[in-house]
């Protein structure tokens, strides 16, 4: 089943280059250390998820671009079409001449209703072009003026017009201490909004890409695109083809659906966070081994105690002491840093993958009260190593992983707010305060869900 | 066609002949028109070529399709040939005409009319070239079918059912109903792309069935196509690769005695080879001679097991076991069984044949130990450790 990727902005297209690029390169990998067959069913199942056929043999990216300004889908591209691999389809991209200003109303307001029919269009043409379609991969920044207010508007659309299909939304999560003033009004907003439109909110948090390209990667000048592709490397070690059963020998028709029923099927609880593990340079790679057993002890801790990287864990972080979970009632010896999970996926990826030893992940600590590890914990697996890690493994987890920062993010939104201050520049193109209320509103009960797993 | 004249006893309307022959070329694989088989009756050198492809199509084995469909004629010519040579096709003309495919149409069809007369060809040919439709599986993984089924689901404890676990449940049930549409579309999807593939096999099927209603008229047509062959002359005695050089039977002589005096020599060769071998065996000693003669009444023995094992599942069984792929086909659960293997007797025959070759394996090895024993015996001064034991 086919994924088709939605571009938007100038984040959402920098990003979706850097993913089509290592799906495409991790599938044609030489290094993937498994049998002749085994590389080319992988290869198969890559191709048929992400890209189409055409009659020279070059394959196509299953995506649809969208920005305001054609700069950015320019370069994008032409870096596409030079590589001479793969590259876009001729006519799946829209633009315009001028960009939105980072005015998330004006985007939602202005430019989507008045370019939703066109870029509709263009999905629309995408879609027909799968033999079957699992979903929608919308990528786009949070706090970005086209990226968000747009792809609010489009996720809208999108419900409307493909109920039934799937949707995921892979959002930019922005730096801290960012640049944009009105970054949290927009956040809030595309959250809001996203949150009742589409069906899982993959994050990724800048400020943690970038401590990963700086610590793990030696990076010393870090560009957007290393951070784009450190974010691509981890999305890819989610999406490529993973076994679907114990014991299968064919690759998962589904991962968008079969993601999304594990992870988010509670309407309250969509919020995905991801975390790869190894991740380092390519050179440092070639001296590196791993174990499983390593590798899946950090992993562990790196959700328990909400680390970032594999770098700078926290082990003083434990469960709470286990006694019967009573239903209704705080434990009261509850360590204040560690993260609840509601849901965990973790997917291996490589050598003797069949001798990883997943307990740790099963431990009914880990996880709220109402929902045993049982339904709780999934595993996905293949031996085809990905990207060259002789062995990697990577999470996603439906956790109190975003609480802290989404909560933070909330309350600087509503200091400016009770101000007023900025609010005419979103009044001027249709959104009222109540349309900010409505979004406090549902934000806080979201964060008040999260805290209480 | 008017001036032909009829058979006595043809049945049926006038046109019973053509509707047979476009049976039969409708059923064949590529089959030619059948303005070409009337033409081969009166071996018009047009109806060659198409007369040879086919042959060739028909006599190639199953998969070789694709790389030698586009041999040269010439190539095919000489390789339809030696296929008919090699299934005992009697008529010595077929192989004397020009390899380039340029005559010989009343040969051809006389070739092909063999070939339907002997075995079932058009059932054959249609069984190759069947459309998949995915419900087949291989005889030797009928004993993965006894898989375990999903796991019962699991009652909750007793006490308070958490509601966001009631809504969890049902946003699964939700996502499970999203994703069973999709995967029903794309079936669909799959259903359209197969349909085509599916109707042309619908229609081989039908032509294949008419031209078993009507093919009587057909051998009979074919018997005035083999009376308008001209009488064969009297065929000399001559391997069909030499071409007709005309040998008299006197030549074969040189041949036949080279043949025997080769033979003899080859005879000779053996022997002394043997001779020697024995002659080496036994200077190793008596112990090795003794050995080698236990272990040969050893394996003599294990054969004649075997043997009877086997002639022992043959009549239970039942007969010969199916090989090969076999459809999975769902029958009503205690009703009349269909003629095929059963998944439970796969899974006997299987387990039986386990059970044989574990036998089979423990006995060898006691064999290799008794074996190894002696010889640590035999040899003095020689340390024999055994691996770590079992």
């Amino acid at each position: 089943m086919s994924i088709v990727t939605l571009q938007l902005g100038q984040s959402g297209n920098q990003i979706g280059f850097e993913v089509f690029d290592t799906l495409f390169s991790d599938s044609h990998c030489s290094q993937g250390l498994c049998s002749k067959r085994e590389n080319e069913a992988y290869q198969a199942a890559c191709k048929e998820r992400f890209f189409s056929e055409e009659e020279n043999g070059v394959p196509i990216a299953r995506a649809v671009l969208v920005d305001m300004e054609p700069k950015v889908i320019n370069q994008t591209l032409s870096k596409a079409s030079q590589c001479g691999r793969w590259k876009y389809g001729q006519r799946s991209c829209f633009c315009q001449k001028q960009g939105s200003g980072n005015n998330w109303a004006y985007g939602y307001s202005v430019h989507g209703p008045r370019h939703a029919e066109s870029i509709m269009n263009l999905i629309q043409k995408e879609v027909e072009k799968c033999d079957s379609l699992s979903g929608f991969f919308i990528v786009m920044s949070m706090a970005g003026g086209t990226g968000s207010g747009l792809g609010a508007f489009i996720t809208r659309n999108l419900q409307d017009q493909y109920s039934n299909s799937l949707k995921m939304n892979h959002i930019i999560w922005p730096y801290g201490t960012g640049e944009v003033i009105v970054q949290n009004y927009n956040s809030i907003l595309t959250l809001s909004h996203l949150y009742r439109s589409s069906d899982a909110l993959l994050v990724h948090e800048n400020d943690a890409l970038h401590k990963i390209c700086a610590k793990l990667m030696n990076i010393k000048q870090i560009s957007f695109r290393d951070i784009n592709q450190v974010l691509a490397h981890q999305l890819g070690s989610v999406f490529q083809p993973t076994y679907s059963e114990e014991g299968s020998s064919h690759y998962r028709r589904n991962p968008l659906g079969d993601l999304m029923e594990n992870l988010v099927p509670h309407p309250e609880f969509k919020m995905l966070g991801v975390r790869n593990i190894p991740q380092m340079s390519e050179h440092s790679l070639a001296y590196s081994t791993f174990t499983w057993a390593g590798l899946l002890k950090h992993l562990r801790q790196m959700l328990i105690s909400n680390a970032k990287m594999e770098e700078g864990i926290d082990w003083q972080v434990r469960p709470p002491l286990s006694g019967a979970p009573t239903l209704g009632k705080m434990p009261v010896n509850r360590n204040l840093h560690f993260n609840t999970s509601l849901a965990n996926l973790v997917i291996l990826r490589g050598k003797e993958v069949h001798s990883a030893d997943l307990g740790g992940f099963k431990d009914p600590a880990l996880y709220t009260s109402w929902l045993g590890p049982d339904n709780a914990f999934n595993m996905w697996k293949t031996q085809r190593a990905f990207n060259k890690y002789e062995k990697s493994a990577a999470l996603v987890s439906n956790s109190q992983f975003l609480v802290k920062p989404l909560d933070m993010i909330v309350g600087k939104a509503w200091n400016m707010f009770a101000s007023k201050a900025y609010i005419h520049q979103y009044t001027k193109f249709g959104i009222e305060e109540e349309d900010f209320l409505d979004s406090f509103t549902l934000l806080e009960q979201v964060v008040a869900s999260y805290r209480n797993l | 066609m008017g001036r032909r004249r009829r058979p006595a006893g043809l049945a049926g309307a006038a046109g019973a002949l053509p509707e047979a022959i476009a049976a039969l070329s409708r059923a064949l694989p590529a089959g030619p028109s059948p303005e070409t088989f009337r033409r081969a009756k009166f071996d018009r050198p047009e109806a060659a070529p198409a007369l040879w492809r086919l042959l060739f199509r028909v006599l190639s084995p199953p998969r070789a399709d694709g790389a030698s469909a586009s041999r040269a004629l010439e190539a095919q010519a000489r390789w339809v040939k030696a296929a008919l040579l090699a299934q005992g096709y009697p008529r010595l003309r077929l192989a004397q005409l020009p390899d380039d495919g340029s005559q010989g149409s009343r040969e051809l069809l006389l070739a092909l009319s063999w070939l339907l007369a002997r075995k079932p060809l058009l059932e054959r040919l249609l069984a190759r070239t069947r459309v998949r439709l995915g419900d087949e599986l291989p005889a030797f993984e009928c004993g993965a079918l006894a898989s375990p089924g999903l796991p019962a689901p699991r009652l909750e404890a007793d006490g308070p059912v958490d509601a966001r676990h009631l809504q969890w449940l049902m946003g699964k049930l939700r996502f499970r109903w999203r994703n069973l549409m999709a995967s029903q579309q794309e079936q669909c999807a799959l259903l359209g792309k197969l349909l085509p593939r599916l109707e042309s096999e619908n229609a081989r099927l039908e032509a294949a069935l008419e031209w078993r209603r009507r093919e009587l008229v057909f051998w009979q047509w074919m018997d005035t196509v083999l009376g308008a062959c001209p009488t064969e002359a009297p065929q000399p005695a001559c391997l069909p690769g030499l071409g007709g050089r005309g040998r008299t039977a006197g030549a074969r002589d040189p041949v036949a005695w080279e043949l025997q005096a080769l033979q003899k020599e080859l005879q000779a060769a053996v022997g002394a080879r043997r001779a020697a071998w024995a002659a080496r065996v036994k200077g190793q000693g008596p112990e090795w001679s003794a050995a080698r003669q236990a272990a040969q009444e050893a394996a003599r023995e294990a054969v004649g097991r075997e043997l009877a094992a086997l002639r022992q599942a043959w009549e239970r069984g039942g007969g010969p076991q199916p090989h090969g792929p076999l459809r999975l086909v769902r029958t009503e659960a205690g009703g009349p069984g269909a003629p095929g293997l059963r998944a439970a007797e796969a899974i006997g025959a299987l387990r039986s044949r386990e059970a044989c070759l574990e036998a089979a394996l423990h006995q060898l090895q006691a064999q290799c130990r008794q074996q190894l024993a002696r010889l640590a015996g035999a040899l003095p001064g020689l340390l024999w450790i055994p691996p770590p034991g079992r």
